[in-house]
């Protein structure tokens, strides 16, 4: 338990050394609404001061992060200027449909590596095992750019599966059961990329560690005893090895906000990935703030995860 | 034990005197309150006589190393004086103890993880020497396989990585490196463990030649009382930071007084070679 | 011994690779900026061995490509005489590494031919010699942000671990501070934060300085291990025995054991650099028209028309990936290499 309080603290703080950067940056950035203002020449240096005071801009530098912090707090983060709306609803829609999207492919991921990474591991050397880490090797080499370019161009050429968006232009019109289709049909080449670029090194690491644990003497007894192949991978070796992937998944969710930012982009996902590009191009600065704030969040609730899930699975840590 | 030695050791003055050594640890956990204290050493008071080989014997985790340190000047008591001749190595500037180092040198006991692996022996010999700038490369590599010749290494073998040479060849390289910059005091903390019976014979007799050689003071650590019975001149006990026995070596395994050393000794079990030691006598 | 060659082999295809893009002067038969307003979109021109009569030719040729009447950007191929590809030919001049000049060119031919080995772009650019050059701007730009980073990591490494105490907590939680946030966000944070339009050497160099300022975090934290079990080792101890200085210690003792790390960092970083040079510049926050970098050549693919129809502006991709495939292979064996020096 003292860990586990330990480890909030920590992220608590590793949170707010985030916010205080972001402040900086939000209150810092050049080509704010004001410093525009003092350059057009009919507007008197004195109206501009009124302005800033009225709106607070003339504080000091603590009490405006103070100010700051208690409307994020109250849930008010900012005004999107491009979109004319307030940042949280924006925010919250995007961060919805990127969670779709990168949960769907994370447990897709998972649900094929454990696997295939046991399986492999337990041939480990033999042809299956040398053309599975070649493969890895391969896709690991490829960018994730170019892995979205290269399936984009093959659903455009084959009309498999419809191109961009999250759904189809008449998705509203749809019963459940077919929006849900429409969902689905959208989501697979986005989800297929995402894979493919975190398959291959979770599949390393799980055989990794599986291979690692198949060492252990432990497990050599339970063979002696006679237990069955896949008994002993499943029951016996993967809780062993259980250490290592947590951590990986940890990682996995962290980067469920962050991770997707290109796929989205490329395949027209309206998530966080192209709403903070946007923003960074026109200078939308509460919402790179709120975006970044989100992301960053995610990544420290991630690897919390990773701890809480730790101490649950390994006794060990528990005595710390 | 020979009149002439026993007269010698009784008039020996003392190289280094130490009184009153105290030294506490603290470990803490980072956002923790609890403080885990140590006690290595508690007022300590000890005598190197001049030119003679004094042991320290003890268990692990007496407090042994810790003493040494403090010693070769590489830790700060937090209590106590450590007196050279006429100077207090425990009052000393940063400067002024850079000056004296010299006089003060260590051989540790993993001598693998005492020599750089990446340098070459005579490049581990002439460190010190470069060090406190006792000359030019050419010159100092000159003197290095000197001192490699004088412990037993050719000089062939200037060239070679630590790791290259045996346990055996390494603590010679790191004694020659030890009295490249001719130390008053030598301190050799447990550098005789882990070598096999026939190298340590064979350190020890290098040891001794030098101690002559070069007039050394020598403080060998050891929990080795075989070793200890065969080249003492002065033996001091320790257990728990403390010096609970000191005095010359025929003295102290003919009559133990402190419990503690008699449970050294006992545990041994070489009071037999020992006494045949101090009735024979070195002459 | 198997390791030497094995780094060997992986240095000798990451130079190549290298050498063909410093000297893409030399290799490249055209000028990246030179238009062929006849060609736009041509694709990629057929070298042939065998002409039209069977007989086999050592020296390949082609044929010079014709716009077919009444279509938009198509070829057909003009038989009636070979025009043989030559090689060492004289062209356009141009600078290798910006002070050489010369006007030699590996491969050309005469016109009116041409050849497009990755075909052109809607401007009739050729892109084969905008891919060479453009790898000028993206490897440079990941080889300069790589050592910025290192730079960056080795020197707060080196001080955390070495001085210990405050320096090392509050450098280690700043570090903490940066591995947490997601990197391409942060990326295109502080690109937004900085001015939109500017030159292209003042884009350049910002864009090397923030990819590289962004990065310090891990090396300097691998760093910082590296110094702090060094600094136990026994051998740092007897040179304080001897009266060793600070940078005595610093310099002779644990700065060599960071160069295999900082060595297989700059293996990992560099594609991972380029990579975000590339992407920067997809997306239009990077280097822009007409200096050319592979992103923004990949992000010609952003419309959909040339995604469909013109597939040989893939290229670029392919050229990323070569650089990626040898960079990870020289960080494979740098870690072998590292893995049995600790042994």
């Amino acid at each position: 338990m003292k860990y586990l309080r330990r480890r909030a603290i920590h992220g608590v703080l590793l949170l707010f050394g985030v916010s205080v950067l972001c402040f900086l940056f939000s209150d810092l950035a050049p080509g704010s609404f004001f410093d525009e203002m003092k350059l057009n020449p009919q507007i008197s240096p004195s109206t501009v001061a009124a302005l800033r005071s009225q709106y607070g801009l003339d504080q000091p530098l603590a009490l405006r992060y103070f100010l700051w912090m208690k409307s994020v707090a109250r849930g008010d983060w900012g005004y999107s200027f491009a979109y004319n709306a307030p940042v949280r609803s924006l925010l919250v829609v995007r961060a919805r449909n990127t969670m779709i999207l990168t949960t769907t492919a994370t447990l897709l991921a998972w649900l094929i590596a454990i696997p295939l990474g046991i399986w492999v591991a337990d041939c480990a050397g033999r042809l299956q095992d040398r053309l599975a880490m070649a493969g890895t090797s391969v896709l690991l080499a490829v960018p994730e750019l170019v892995l979205v370019l290269a399936l984009l161009y093959w659903i455009v050429r084959t009309h498999a599966l419809p191109v961009g968006g999250m759904a189809s232009p008449n998705a509203d019109s749809l019963a459940l059961w077919a929006k849900l289709r429409d969902l689905a049909a959208h989501l697979v080449v986005p989800v297929a990329t995402l894979v493919l670029a975190s398959l291959p090194i979770l599949l390393r690491h799980v055989r990794a560690s599986i291979i690692e644990v198949l060492r252990a003497p432990f497990i050599q007894a339970a063979r002696g005893h006679g237990i069955g192949r896949a008994r002993l991978l499943f029951r016996y070796a993967l809780p062993a090895a259980a250490n290592p992937m947590i951590s990986l998944f940890g990682l996995s969710i962290a980067g469920l906000l962050s991770g997707s930012l290109l796929v989205e982009v490329i395949m027209g996902w309206p998530g966080l990935g192209p709403l903070l590009l946007e923003a960074s191009i026109s200078r939308d600065i509460h919402v790179v703030v709120g975006a970044v704030m989100a992301s960053t969040l995610f990544m420290i609730l991630g690897s919390f995860l990773a701890d809480v899930m730790l101490l649950v699975v390994d006794p060990r840590v528990r005595l710390d | 034990m020979g009149s002439e030695h026993a007269a010698r050791l009784a008039l020996a003055p003392s190289l280094v005197r130490a009184r009153g050594l105290s030294k506490r640890f603290a470990q803490r956990q980072s956002f923790s309150r609890k403080e885990f204290l140590v006690d290595a050493l508690t007022e300590v008071d000890l005598d190197l006589p001049s030119q003679c080989l004094t042991t320290l014997v003890g268990e692990s985790g007496c407090g042994k190393s810790t003493l040494a340190s403090c010693l070769a000047m590489l830790e700060r008591p937090d209590r106590g004086e450590i007196w050279l001749e006429d100077r207090d190595l425990t009052r000393l500037s940063p400067r002024d103890q850079r000056k004296l180092r010299p006089n003060i040198q260590m051989v540790f006991q993993d001598s693998a993880g005492a020599l750089n692996p990446r340098f070459s022996a005579a490049e581990i010999i002439m460190e010190p020497l470069e060090i406190q700038r006792q000359g030019t490369r050419k010159d100092l590599r000159a003197r290095a396989c000197d001192w490699m010749a004088e412990v037993g290494l050719s000089p062939d073998w200037a060239d070679r990585r630590p790791l290259e040479f045996s346990g055996g060849q390494r603590q010679r390289l790191a004694i020659a490196r030890a009295i490249a910059l001719k130390p008053k005091l030598l301190i050799l903390d447990e550098s005789l463990s882990g070598l096999d019976l026939s190298t340590q014979a064979q350190i020890l007799n290098l040891l001794l030649d030098l101690q002559a050689e070069h007039c050394l003071t020598c403080l060998l650590i050891s929990h080795d009382l075989t070793l200890v019975g065969q080249v003492a001149d002065f033996v001091l006990v320790m257990q728990q930071g403390r010096i609970v026995e000191s005095g010359p070596r025929a003295e102290i395994f003919r009559r133990p007084q402190h419990p503690h050393t008699q449970q050294l000794l006992a545990s041994s079990r070489v009071a037999e070679s020992a006494f045949r030691a101090a009735a024979g006598g070195r002459s | 011994m198997n390791n030497t060659r094995k780094i060997a082999a992986a240095g000798a295809f990451v130079l190549s690779l290298h050498l063909a893009i410093l000297f893409a002067g030399f290799v490249a038969p055209q000028d990246p900026t030179a238009q062929n307003r006849d060609y736009p979109f041509a694709p990629p021109t057929r070298v042939h061995f065998v002409d039209t009569r069977g007989h086999v030719h050592v020296r390949p040729f082609v044929y010079p490509g014709v716009p077919r009447a009444n279509t938009l950007y198509e070829y057909d191929e003009s038989r009636e005489r070979q025009y043989p590809l030559h090689f060492f030919v004289h062209g356009s001049r141009y600078k290798i590494a910006g002070w050489f000049e010369a006007d030699t060119h590996l491969f050309g031919v005469e016109g009116p031919a041409q050849v497009f080995l990755a075909g052109t772009d809607n401007y009739g650019r050729d892109q084969f010699s905008r891919i060479l050059y453009g790898g000028q701007i993206s490897l440079a730009a990941g080889l300069l942000a790589t050592a910025v980073s290192l730079m960056l990591g080795l020197a707060i490494g080196c001080l955390s671990g070495f001085f210990g105490s405050w320096i090392d907590d509050s450098a280690m939680r700043l570090a903490e501070l940066f591995l947490v946030l997601p990197w391409l966000y942060l990326l295109l944070a502080v690109r937004s934060f900085l001015p939109l339009h500017l030159s292209s050497t003042q884009t350049f160099l910002l864009l090397v300085a923030v990819i590289g300022a962004i990065g310090w975090a891990r090396p300097a934290r691998l760093v910082r291990g590296v110094v702090l079990s060094a600094k136990s080792r026994k051998y740092v101890l007897a040179s304080r025995g001897f009266g060793a200085s600070d940078s005595h210690i610093l310099r002779r003792h644990l700065l060599p054991h960071t160069y295999g790390i900082l060595l297989t960092q700059a293996a990992i970083l560099v594609p991972q650099y380029v990579l975000a040079e590339v992407t920067l510049s997809f997306f239009g926050l990077g280097l822009g028209e007409p200096a050319p970098s592979w992103g923004n050549l990949l992000a010609n693919l952003q419309q959909y028309s040339v995604l469909v129809s013109y597939w040989w502006m893939f290229a670029p991709a392919l050229a990323l990936v070569l650089v990626t495939v040898g960079y990870l292979w020289m960080a494979d064996v740098f870690h072998q290499q590292l893995q049995s020096d600790t042994i």
